[in-house]
């Protein structure tokens, strides 16, 4: 039995193994004990906290495996992906450089800092244990946070954001990296990427060159990497684009992968989502249906579970009295319940930036 | 030899040297149409009947023994006014952070248009023949090239502040600007002899729409690239080095082209315009004799001291055979023929 739940204290240790396993490794979850613990205290503080609108909230959840008493996974949410200090992308733009006298127009692409990403609300530090991956485990730990935003949208702003980390090669270096930041850092990706985790990663993009970077001098190895996932994120990046979410003109300035970007209103579990009262009946009478994310409406108490959508004629949610267990809910109170199937994904680039 | 304004008469001459300047030297194309434009624009110029920020004033060498034009110089009075003048001025940025321990500057190309209005020192070209090993000591390079300063010293309210010299830059042996394939071949769909032949034919517009307008990070450029930058060609050398002399110095502006350096001067700094002085002329017989009836400053003797007169149409330069002594100078009757002038006439003179 699979839970997603608010992180606490005694979370610390798994999240540091979490932090160590993930692939690559991730900016935004560093493997450094003090700085899991403050996101940790963080976290408890933003859940425990009357919030109007969205602040430098973040939100960390943890991946219960009930039966083995394990944590095995974590996802955050940032209410504002740069509420203290800016949150830097690259975006690309194309410029026209037209000469009538020669009779040409050619296009020029380049990639200017930006913090336009800042106001948006950021999904992001996920890390599941590799066991589950593949599993709805992996779909849970990544959407349960949107059942979440959608209970509270006031905590969160309207946009929603995901950075997917870049491509690396086999050596486990980013191209884009070795022909960008490495020429002002003259440090590897993985060491840069390390201290951007310990400390901000805004601290070091305000080292950044600040000018535009014509994308023809860059090496071709790294122009291929714009925008490009990596490996391990494939399907991870799919099921987003299938929940609704759009690329963006946006990518990470360090190892240019994709920025993507979704409207709340847009997105399949918001539009999906729907509460029932829940009615406890023995897992063995529950007739068979479709999974669905259950969600209970306890701020600080959130859990998120899969379960069929097995509904009553009179839209009553049956639930096991396990499943009503975990999510501490009693015959009649309501809980958010939401497909976890997603139509098929539509790769489409952002019609607000064409 | 002698230095003297180009005349309506001279297109055949004119056409002549073009033929010989070939690749690299964009500003005398071999146009016969163009060329007749040119020498007509120079000629208004000296009548000054342009605008003073408009003028090309073009000298040619002339051999009068043979009559034959050797060589070609050229003072623009201000660069920039009728279409857009460009550099790249190479700049430094910091790039550092006490937590990171970092602290490095990188290197940056601006594009610029900070020379319009300044004067420009160009076109110097000079005929093979009349610049082997046995005719070095006729010193008609230095001739061309100090003539200008003259020319400038004495109608020094004609042009501005400032004065510039463009070096040609590096070109590996396939004759291929590394500058130009890492940089340039990017944003323009042309090779370099064509980009270069229109910026030669003054057709600039087409820089200003197609180049990079944001700093270019030398970083990302090649080390071959980032290695010509303020580099000249081999050929082009000694005459960075008489500039040199003459105080121009590289100020970090560079040919968006080729890289090569631009060296610029206040024009009152200029050695040349602050060391020459006026003099009173004296014509000699017994001078002419002496020197055996040879041309002098061509008699094997290297020449030392630059006469130039002092009205703007029928200016000229030449070489004599002896400095002034107080404020008057003795010119041998060949010498004087050269120049067109007389006892009691003034000129210019330099120490070189």
């Amino acid at each position: 039995m699979l839970v997603v739940r608010p992180a606490r204290s005694a979370d610390l240790p798994a999240l540091e193994r979490l932090a160590g396993t993930a692939t690559p490794r991730l900016t935004n979850l560093p493997a450094h004990r003090d700085r899991l613990e403050e996101r940790i205290t963080r976290s408890q503080r933003s859940f425990g906290r009357a919030v109007d609108f969205p602040g430098d909230e973040h939100y960390t959840f943890v991946l219960e495996d009930r039966e083995r008493g394990e944590v095995v996974g974590t996802a955050t949410i940032r209410a504002q992906a740069g509420a203290v200090d800016a949150y830097y992308t690259y975006r690309q733009e194309t410029l026209i450089h037209a000469s009538q006298q020669l009779n040409v127009r050619r296009e020029v692409q380049t990639l200017s800092l930006s913090h336009e990403v800042s106001e948006a609300s950021l999904l992001c530090a996920l890390s599941l244990d590799p066991r589950y991956k593949g599993t709805s485990a992996e779909s849970l730990l990544r959407r349960a946070r949107l059942m979440f935003i959608a209970q509270y949208p006031e905590r969160f702003a309207d946009l929603l954001a995901v950075a997917f980390p870049g491509f690396l090669d086999e050596a486990g270096e980013s191209p884009f990296w070795a022909s960008v930041g490495e020429h002002f850092f003259q440090r590897g990706y993985q060491e840069i990427n390390h201290i951007a985790g310990v400390r901000s990663k805004s601290f070091i993009a305000e080292v950044m060159p600040q000018f535009p970077l014509y994308l023809p001098l860059l090496t071709p190895p790294a122009r291929a990497a714009i925008g490009r996932e990596h490996p391990d994120h494939e399907v991870a990046l799919e099921e987003m684009l299938a929940e609704g979410f759009v690329r963006s003109r946006h990518v990470d300035i360090f190892d240019a992968g994709p920025v993507i970007k979704g409207e709340r209103d847009r997105l399949e579990t918001f539009r999906r989502a729907s509460w029932h009262p829940v009615r406890i009946r023995p897992a063995s009478s529950l007739p068979d249906a479709e999974p669905a994310m259950i969600a209970n409406q306890k701020l600080g108490e959130f859990r998120c579970v899969v379960a069929r959508y097995a509904l009553s004629p009179t839209g009553q949610l049956m639930l096991s009295p396990e499943h009503a267990e975990i999510l501490g809910v009693e015959e009649g109170r309501a809980v958010l319940a939401a497909p976890l199937a997603l139509p098929d994904a539509i790769d489409a680039l952002d019609e607000g930036e064409l | 030899m002698r230095i003297r304004p180009i005349a309506r008469g001279d297109l055949d001459g004119l056409q002549a040297l073009s033929r010989q300047t070939g690749v690299g030297f964009t500003s005398l194309p071999d146009n016969r149409e163009f060329l007749a434009s040119k020498i007509e624009s120079a000629a208004r110029a000296f009548e000054e009947r342009t605008p003073v920020d408009d003028r090309l004033y073009f000298f040619v060498l002339e051999d009068e023994d043979s009559g034959e034009l050797a060589g070609c110089c050229a003072i623009e009075a201000q660069v920039g006014r009728e279409v857009p003048f460009y550099h790249y001025r190479l700049g430094t940025l910091a790039h550092s952070s006490v937590q990171l321990d970092l602290h490095r500057t990188i290197d940056t190309l601006f594009l610029s248009s900070d020379h319009t209005g300044d004067a420009e020192v160009a076109s110097l070209f000079l005929r093979p023949e009349y610049r082997g090993a046995d005719r070095r000591h006729e010193r008609n390079g230095a001739l061309l090239s100090k003539a200008r300063w003259l020319f400038m010293a004495q109608f020094r309210d004609r042009f501005p502040d400032k004065v510039l010299a463009e070096m040609r830059g590096v070109f590996n042996e396939e004759g291929v600007s590394p500058f130009w394939e890492n940089l340039g071949s990017h944003f323009f769909p042309l090779n370099f002899n064509q980009a270069d032949r229109l910026t030669g034919l003054g057709q600039k517009s087409f820089i200003g729409e197609l180049m990079p307008k944001f700093p270019i990070y030398t970083t990302f450029l090649s080390k071959e690239a980032q290695a010509c930058i303020g580099e000249v060609h081999e050929h082009t050398r000694p005459a960075l080095e008489m500039l040199k002399k003459e105080g121009l110095r590289w100020e970090g502006y560079i040919d968006i082209f080729d890289a090569g350096p631009t060296v610029e001067a206040y024009i009152d700094d200029v050695r040349a315009v602050r060391n020459s002085t006026l003099c009173q002329v004296e014509v000699s017989a017994e001078l002419a004799t002496e020197a055996g009836g040879k041309n002098e400053g061509e008699s094997g003797e290297r020449p030392e001291w630059l006469v130039s007169t002092t009205a703007m149409v029928g200016f000229c330069a030449c070489w004599v055979g002896r400095g002034p002594e107080g404020e008057v100078i003795t010119l041998s009757e060949t010498e004087a023929r050269r120049l067109g002038v007389g006892a009691g006439d003034t000129v210019r003179v330099l120490s070189t």
